[in-house]
């Protein structure tokens, strides 16, 4: 029997992190799935999955994380997770649309966006925002599955852009995958992919 | 996800550049709607276009919609008219044309394609009927626009048909003299004439073509324009070689046509249609910021016509070509920069100041499609003069083994330098010099045919 365990790790970027964490999890046994790391900010973070067998436990990773020398020190948050990770769950949905969001930086704009989704009950995949000097920008990948109706979503979008003075887009995630993905093959968008 | 340069870049196309698709083409076999009269033909004509198009443009809207992506034209093109009402007489022909121009009505498409004849190496007496009805059947209707092939690389030109046709383009401009000759812009003469293209007023659907299918025309030549502006702003055009501007035309028509395909198999998807073909043309538009000539400009001649015009042409033609081609599965159609005076802007402007002539539109097309498109000339330009013009085009394909067109207009009652006007996608354009008119006649009286080029007998 085995158990899957998420962790995220964070430490001042450095060389040689990736060489750390992964001696741990190797060293105890354990077999990674997903991993998804970036560097913020001078900050890398990274957020994966690994199989561990079930004579393993937290403490060991905890331990096992906590025993790295370094001069920058790792942190790490570890849970067992309560669902299995599947393979097919991992498939963005069908109606996967990005939203961009362009605006004069200002406090409360990712809230203003945060908050609209909520209340359309409409659940982001991923996001990421830059600032630059004066403009702010986010791209939203929001799943649209359950929307009633698109026209009604472009007015609310357009509403929404024209009350908070933001340059709002909306796009079906497969014209992103078609202009930047030299291998999609365009007659199989739209099923699952 | 995406880099979020990549998004914005995407983004930035569709939003600022007008990325659109031009034209989403519904092609309608009509060859099983022959019956023995032709009102049962008409009517099965009416009947299986109705079956086929009913949700064409609903289902066009409803894509364009889902994706953000505007898709401009929706059009229907049906099998050449000739083939479907074999054995008609010239009324009877212009009675199809009449339930094409209903079918179309019903549709709710702006433009129905394939009043067509192939003639370019002889003519049944159906033929003959057919092109005497095109004056007639072409003024007493609206959406239907008309084309005959008298040419081809591999059969050369039918010069007896090319001298009717001259006849003809003469005789619709004066039928439809009311609005300036308005007939004869829904009229086309080609050599090689593709039975796939989705851009009117030429396309058909071949009788080599499965019984329904839906093909795409790109976004115009606006987004390239663009593009190639912000190019230029951001690196400087000292820091740019032609090359580099290729690569640019390469790399964005790659996206407007990936675009171009995806709406096209989903509204294929929609329909249960298959999908055929996608044509890489940029085709100007007479709005402001959509035109061929404006990339020229960009491209460095301060006027459309002077020298290096053809150079640039055929640059922006061969990237258009190499970006699309590795961009989409099924390419087709006619594929390459079209120059159609009245439709596009900064060419009408080039004829208003005397810098494009027909003798210059003409050495142009010698390196993108598709030919003299949408030309108007004085009025009183004979017909044969116009047929002499007709077979000079018609050569330049045939030997080159490309598709030529022309679209002369011969404005009743204006003279050079006249405004033509007719407004929304047909545009407008001061009337442009024919010289040496009335010294062709002897050639044209000749009639026979041009006899297949060489390079044609390759078997």
């Amino acid at each position: 029997m085995s158990k899957q365990v998420v962790i995220s790790v964070m430490s001042k970027d450095r060389p040689g992190i990736i060489a750390d964490v992964t001696t741990v999890i190797y060293d105890l046994g354990g077999d990674l799935a997903d991993l998804n790391q970036s560097v913020l900010g001078g900050y890398f973070t990274m957020l994966l999955i690994a199989e561990f067998e079930n004579n393993i436990t937290l403490d060991d990773l905890f331990a096992g994380f906590s025993n790295i020398e370094s001069e920058t020190k790792i942190e790490a948050n570890i849970k067992e997770m309560e669902v299995k990770l599947e393979v097919e769950k991992k498939l963005l949905p069908r109606e996967t649309f990005i939203v961009t969001v362009q605006g004069a930086n200002r406090k409360g704009l990712v809230k203003v966006m945060g908050d609209f989704f909520c209340s359309n009950n409409i659940n982001v995949l991923d996001l990421s925002t830059t600032r630059d000097v004066e403009k702010y920008t986010m791209i939203f990948q929001v799943d649209l599955t359950n929307l009633v109706s698109m026209e009604k979503f472009r007015d609310d979008l357009n509403h929404l852009a024209g009350e908070e003075e933001l340059n709002l887009v909306i796009q079906h995630n497969d014209i992103f995958m078609a202009t930047n993905e030299v291998g999609t093959q365009l007659e199989v968008l739209k099923a699952d992919y | 996800m995406f880099r979020s340069d990549q998004i914005m870049a995407t983004v930035e196309m569709v939003q600022k550049e007008n990325l659109d698709v031009r034209t989403v083409t519904m092609g309608i076999n009509l060859l099983d709607c022959r019956r023995g009269s032709a009102e049962e033909t008409c009517a099965c004509v009416e009947e299986k276009i109705a079956s086929y198009a009913e949700n064409f443009v609903e289902k066009c809207n409803l894509v364009a919609m889902k994706y953000g992506i505007p898709v401009v034209n929706k059009r229907i093109s049906v099998t050449p008219a000739a083939y479907v009402g074999a054995g008609f007489n010239s009324d009877e022909f212009v009675m199809l044309a009449k339930s094409l121009d209903k079918a179309a009505e019903h549709a709710r498409v702006d433009i129905l394609g394939g009043f067509t004849a192939h003639v370019e190496k002889g003519m049944t007496a159906s033929d003959l009927a057919f092109i005497k009805s095109i004056p007639e059947a072409l003024s007493v209707t609206e959406r239907v626009c008309a084309s005959i092939n008298v040419g081809s690389s591999h059969k050369g030109i039918n010069m007896d048909a090319v001298a009717m046709v001259g006849q003809t383009v003469k005789d619709l401009a004066a039928q439809t003299a009311d609005s300036g000759g308005f007939g004869a812009a829904k009229f086309v003469v080609f050599c090689n004439q593709p039975g796939d293209n989705p851009f009117m007023a030429g396309a058909i659907h071949g009788v080599e073509e499965a019984d329904v299918v839906l093909n795409v025309g790109v976004s115009g030549p606006g987004v390239i324009a663009k593009s190639l502006k912000r190019i230029i702003g951001q690196k400087g055009k000292e820091n740019l070689k032609l090359d580099d501007i290729a690569e640019e035309i390469k790399q964005i028509t790659f996206r407007v046509t990936r675009c171009g395909e995806l709406i096209g198999r989903q509204v294929s998807k929609e329909l249960g249609v298959e999908f055929g073909i996608v044509d890489l043309s940029l085709a100007p538009t007479p709005k402001i910021g959509d035109s061929v000539g404006e990339i020229l400009q960009i491209l460095g001649v301060d006027d459309v016509g002077a020298p290096g015009s053809t150079a640039i042409v055929a640059l922006l033609n061969d990237a258009v070509k190499k970006g699309g081609i590795f961009a989409s599965k099924a390419v087709g159609g006619l594929s390459g920069a079209f120059i159609p005076v009245m439709e596009d802007a900064v060419l009408a402007e080039a004829v208003g100041k005397g810098a494009l002539t027909i003798e210059k539109l003409e050495a142009m097309t010698c390196v993108c499609s598709v030919g003299l498109d949408m030309v108007p000339i004085p009025g009183d330009v004979d017909g044969e003069t116009i047929a002499a013009i007709i077979a000079d085009e018609m050569a330049i394909g045939m030997i080159n083994n490309k598709t030529t067109a022309v679209r002369l207009i011969p404005v009743p009652g204006k003279g050079v330098g006249d405004i033509v006007s007719f407004g929304g996608l047909f545009g407008e354009s001061p009337i442009m010099e024919v010289r040496n008119a009335n010294k062709s006649g002897r050639f044209i009286s000749w009639g026979g045919r041009i006899p297949a080029p060489i390079h044609s007998f390759k078997n």
